[in-house]
């Protein structure tokens, strides 16, 4: 039985570097991935602009890591060409060596974390791109591999996002024979990237697709609204505990003393105080500004008068 | 930044454009026609793709608070202008100048030529750039809008995303591009007070602002629902460390326009106002010094050739040749009129400080009372 063979491939495939420098073995260690958005983005634009008759997209993951390499932010890709036949399969390395090379002139902190590849299924190319990237990032790291379902395929035709690391398989280490495990994943994103993702949500239900950007008053209202909204259900459902019509959750219940005890106690006339001097403020603020505008706006008259 | 120089590197090549989805088969036709008549129908609006706003958004914010520039690439059909993709312009570098001008212009081909291998629209269509609370109207931002619009046939357009105010929850992007008035002002480089009322150019027509639609792919909004039913994009099934109580999806609704606490940004904006207002002191009294030295040099014109004009009197009555008058008024030089772009400038400066206060207050009065009411007991 080969089994030390095996044993001695796998011990290999751990870095002896990270050991000799005392760091934390990342691998020895689970790590998770979050994915920005536009790296979704990017890849579903890139399986639109396919060639014909491609089935599949491939390209670099670029990202950073958490210091102790317990987390692994995908920020950005970029698309590599490559080619799939029966038998064999070519990627543009040059291209992607070139492609990362542009964009470490404007990012140098996002390094190469893996790949990405569109269809849910997982075949023997895949383990030999892996392989590929696996040199390309940097040890004692693995090389990550995001797939995208673009087929919609699967039972409830979702985009279904999986990450995986690979694992070498088999009596001897060869790049065809991989097991790809896989590593939890979520989606993060950054509160100046929330305006223009919630902006980018709400064509989602329009017939075509699009939408116009709203004033801060629109977008207030909207918000109202919903909050609204929400304190209709909530007291619908105060009520209809009330009532007795529906048994009372005591969870609910704690969330909404929390909810309420987060509104201050300020002493009425301390408040009123408050209020004002605030309110003189803004339109004080607004008064100059309009003063302002108008000022502007009569020299500009008077020099179209000359 | 290195935009300057680079901007004329890039060869204007509209020729082929990858179909990019089944509905804009429709647009093939559609951007033929609009080839042939190049240059006759004007931009009326900008269709931005999804991915492009995003892509925006995340350079801005990595830098912030620097400026940064980029290109945007896609194609104009019939007056919209369909931005579908951008790629950042590397940060300024230590090294000199001249270095970094080839630099900047070499990395624009090398990635023009890399997305187009991809089929990537590469047909540039304008530019973008971050801001901090609107303050964008420079003389960078001039000349490099001037630099586009020269090469690109009037047909770019500058976008400009400001990542403060986005923060509060309402993203803020907006397309501009010159007047004609203004590119004939800038064309003849001359900002005299003259050429001014010729154009008829004032501080509210340098900029011609477009109307900005969003516009996603099929696939796009198919992951956008996806999202919205997150747990199902990203399976649960025991490998997540995602806590079910804690994680909300990504699109849940955003309050974040709701914050009570808009001094800071006010004060902000109050302060860059101010600054403005005084650059704008400093102008007007430069103005006013070239205005009292022009009339000085007037009068000392004017006495000087009363004088010769008496001496030639007194000549002609002794019977001496008379002397030549036009040499005193080539004597006397008057001093040339500072550039009006200035002034021009900051006062546009100035108008959008106020509009965005008042943009401002808006919305935060409107809050102000709704905290009011919660307090009443």
């Amino acid at each position: 039985m080969p089994i030390d063979a095996a044993t001695s491939a796998l011990n290999l495939s751990f870095p002896p570097t990270a050991a000799a420098t005392g760091f934390v073995i990342p691998q020895s260690r689970s790590f998770t991935v979050s994915v920005n958005p536009v790296v979704l983005f990017s890849i579903l634009d890139h399986y639109l602009r396919r060639q014909e008759k491609q089935h599949r997209v491939i390209g670099t993951l670029l990202g950073v890591r958490s210091e102790d390499g317990s987390e692994v932010e995908v920020r950005n890709c970029f698309p590599v060409p490559h080619d799939e036949s029966q038998n064999q399969v070519a990627v543009d390395m040059e291209y992607h060596s070139n492609m990362f090379e542009l964009h470490k002139k404007v990012n140098s902190k996002e390094v190469i974390v893996g790949w990405y590849a569109t269809g849910a299924n997982l075949n023997q190319w895949n383990a030999l791109i892996q392989d590929f990237y696996s040199k390309e990032v940097l040890p004692p790291f693995q090389a990550i591999h995001l797939t995208m379902d673009t087929d919609l395929k699967n039972e409830e035709k979702l985009l279904g996002v999986k990450t995986y690391v690979s694992a070498p398989i088999g009596t001897s280490a060869k790049p065809e024979n991989c097991l790809f495990l896989p590593v939890p994943c979520d989606i993060k994103y950054f509160d100046a990237e929330r305006s223009g993702l919630d902006l980018l949500a709400s064509a989602k239900d329009q017939p075509d697709r699009s939408t116009t950007l709203i004033s801060d008053m629109d977008n207030l209202e909207k918000t109202i609204l919903a909050v609204q909204e929400m304190l209709d259900r909530i007291s619908d459902y105060v009520n209809k505990v009330l009532n007795g019509t529906i048994p009372e959750n005591n969870n609910i219940g704690r969330f909404l003393m929390d909810t309420i005890s987060v509104v201050p106690k300020i002493e009425k006339l301390e408040f009123e105080k408050m209020f004002n001097s605030h309110l003189q403020d803004l339109l004080m603020v607004v008064y100059l500004a309009n003063m302002t505008r108008t000022q502007l706006a009569i020299a500009e008259r008077l020099q179209l008068l000359i | 930044m290195a935009t300057n120089g680079t901007s004329t590197t890039i060869a204007t090549t509209a020729t082929t454009t990858t179909t990019k989805e089944s509905p804009s088969n429709v647009n093939v036709t559609n951007v033929t026609a609009a080839l042939d008549i190049e240059g006759n129908v004007p931009l009326e609006s900008v269709q931005l793709d999804g991915l492009v706003v995003l892509k925006i958004i995340k350079h801005c914010r990595e830098f912030f608070p620097n400026t940064v520039t980029g290109q945007l690439l896609g194609l104009d059909v019939n007056g919209v202008l369909e931005v579908t993709n951008c790629f950042p312009f590397p940060g300024p570098t230590k090294s000199d100048d001249e270095n970094e001008l080839v630099d900047g212009a070499r990395y624009q081909v090398d990635m023009m030529r890399c997305l187009r291998e991809v089929n990537v629209d590469h047909n540039t269509v304008g530019w973008y750039q971050s801001t901090y609370l609107g303050s964008f109207v420079t003389h960078k931002l001039i000349e490099t809008q001037h630099n586009y619009q020269q090469t690109f046939n009037n047909k770019s357009v500058v976008i400009v995303h400001d990542v403060s105010r986005s923060t509060h929850g309402n993203l803020s992007l907006r397309a501009f591009r010159f007047t004609q008035a203004f590119m004939d002002a800038q064309r003849e480089n001359k900002f005299t007070t003259e050429s001014l009322l010729k154009n008829k150019l004032t501080f509210s027509n340098i900029f011609e602002e477009l109307p900005i639609t969003i516009k996603n792919s099929h696939l796009i909004t198919a992951l956008l629902h996806s999202l919205d039913d997150f747990e199902n994009v990203i399976p649960q099934g025991g490998i997540s460390t995602l806590d079910k109580e804690t994680v909300t999806g990504p699109l849940t609704p955003n309050f974040d326009t709701l914050e009570l606490s808009l001094d800071p940004y006010i004060e902000k904006n109050l302060e860059f106002l101010l600054e403005a207002i005084d650059e704008h002191g400093q102008e007007q009294s430069n103005f006013a010094f070239w205005q009292r030295s022009v009339t000085r040099e007037q009068t000392k014109l004017q006495t000087a050739l009363q004088k010769r004009k008496q001496e030639n009197v007194h000549r002609l009555a002794a019977g001496q040749e008379l002397l030549p008058e036009e040499e005193i008024t080539k004597l006397f030089k008057l001093p040339p009129e500072p550039s009006r772009l200035d002034s021009l400038l900051i006062t546009a400066q100035i108008n959008n400080y106020c509009k965005q206060l008042n943009q401002y207050s808006g919305p935060t009065l409107g809050k102000l009372f709704m905290s009011g009411e919660l307090q009443k007991p």
